[in-house]
């Protein structure tokens, strides 16, 4: 620290107090139109700040852990009928799965289509919410060094969450499908009908860019059409649950408030052998790491 | 070392604002613990928190925030020339003229990011995010301002 007498400290800080102003203004300005000098510092940023929040972060990941912990305790017996019940139900589930998976590349097989990619992920842990009403994104502790690429999608067990717009080395970004600026395509099931799944900052995204003539009902469940190639095809993403006028309001199915652990979904390259079931690698085993090679 | 005591404050009270809590809607209404921080420091030993540390601060925050940059950086920019002016009228006073204090900056300071934020965006933002986060601000101000106090009086004397 320079040792200023007083008087100087006091006109150096009057001259640089506006410029500091004008840096802050100037950036403001910038951040609009030059995008990549921006995106490489703030990825910096985020590299260099993932150890802190991710020690920061981590005991309330412990505490969440332990309050669970003590709740199951608690619960213990009744819980573990009810997941019995629900196990049984999800095994008659995956025979289904199963069949209908050889049904689809038999058929498939028939048609002579492409055969669908095979599908990875990568688990990995948000150590930063953007803390703000007017932004809605995560950071993750997963980054170039370990796969992460741009365009991504990430999901949870529940639905979809987001995807991966910016990647450090060490950490990413995740916009959020609550975002002011994501646009999601997807598809209403009952009608089979496109549309793109618009945040606004709120917690219920709208649909908007609805074909003509769409009927959409209070219950109908929306998933992502693959249009694009943005997000991959398939993925539950939330349910209509009220209209704002003509707006319908999906709830995501996903709580995002309260996810600690997300994955992204990585398709590989294309797998050889149609019959390799990949939707039994849909199965929900959360440390799948990336890297699962293709079956030859 | 003691002399680091606001600038390190700041910088916890900056990285406190990202943390992920799993209430939900949590996220929206965070309460805006780096303007606090600002706003004690301000107060009770300027010389210790300079404008530049002010605008670095500020700048980090909008980068791991990942909204426009430089938001925040103004923003906390404007609020320290504000406080430095009136900083009399409070330095001397009780805390519930302090807090009152607090109040007003907090909802000026709410004003001016909806207000930024809905020209960035070119649309009329929602103002009721805005409207809870000052709530939370202005509720979780005490808490904050006597952790900030205890801090300053345990390694400064009492500076």
């Amino acid at each position: 620290m320079l040792r200023l007498s007083p008087a100087r400290r006091a006109t150096l800080q009057r001259i640089t107090f506006p410029l500091l102003v004008l840096a802050s203004a100037m950036m403001i300005a910038l951040g609009k139109s030059d995008q990549i000098g921006i995106e490489a510092l703030r990825n910096r940023v985020m590299d260099a700040a993932a150890p802190t929040l991710e020690m920061v972060s981590r005991p309330a990941v412990l505490l969440d852990l332990a309050i669970s912990r003590a709740r199951d305790l608690i619960a213990v017996y009744q819980e573990n009928a009810e997941l019995a019940a629900e196990n049984e139900r999800l095994l008659v589930w995956q025979q289904a799965a199963l069949r209908l998976a050889s049904e689809n590349a038999e058929l498939r097989n028939l048609l002579k289509l492409a055969p669908e990619p095979a599908i990875s992920y990568l688990t990995a842990r948000i150590i930063a919410s953007s803390g703000s009403v007017y932004v809605r994104n995560v950071i993750i502790n997963a980054g170039r060094e370990n796969g992460v690429v741009r365009g991504q999608a990430a999901i949870t067990g529940d639905g979809l969450i987001g995807r991966v717009t910016e990647v450090g080395d060490r950490t990413a970004r995740i916009l959020l499908i609550t975002d002011l600026n994501s646009r999601v395509p997807v598809i209403i099931e009952g009608s089979r009908r496109r549309a793109v799944l618009s945040g606004d900052n709120s917690d219920r995204p709208s649909l908007r860019n609805t074909e003509a003539g769409t009927a959409i009902r209070i219950g109908d469940r929306i998933s992502t059409s693959g249009e694009g190639g943005i997000f991959p095809a398939g993925l539950p993403v939330g349910i209509v649950t009220a209209f704002e006028g003509e707006l319908a309001r999906v709830e995501p199915h996903a709580a995002l408030s309260l996810v600690d652990y997300l994955r992204l979904v990585d398709y590989g390259r294309s797998d050889l052998l149609p019959g390799s079931l990949s939707l039994a690698q849909c199965g929900k085993r959360p440390d799948q790491s990336l890297g699962q090679p293709a079956r030859r | 070392m003691a002399s680091l005591l606001p600038v390190a404050t700041t910088v916890f009270a900056m990285v406190l604002s990202i943390q992920p809590v799993h209430i939900p809607g949590y996220t929206a209404v965070t309460p805006a613990f780096t303007l606090m921080a600002v706003y004690h420091w301000t107060i009770y030993r300027p010389d210790l928190l300079p404008a530049f540390a002010v605008f670095i601060i500020g700048t980090l925050q909008d980068l791991l925030i990942g909204g426009p940059p430089g938001v925040t950086a103004l923003l906390l920019l404007l609020a320290y020339a504000t406080i430095l002016i009136h900083r009399r009228h409070f330095a001397n006073r009780s805390f519930p003229f302090v807090w009152a204090g607090f109040t007003l900056l907090s909802c000026v300071a709410m004003l001016f990011l909806w207000a930024l934020h809905s020209l960035l965006a070119a649309a009329i933002l929602d103002c009721r995010g805005a409207v809870f986060r000052g709530v939370l601000t202005v509720a979780a101000f005490p808490v904050a301002s006597f952790l900030l106090g205890r801090t300053q009086r345990a390694l400064m004397g009492a500076g």
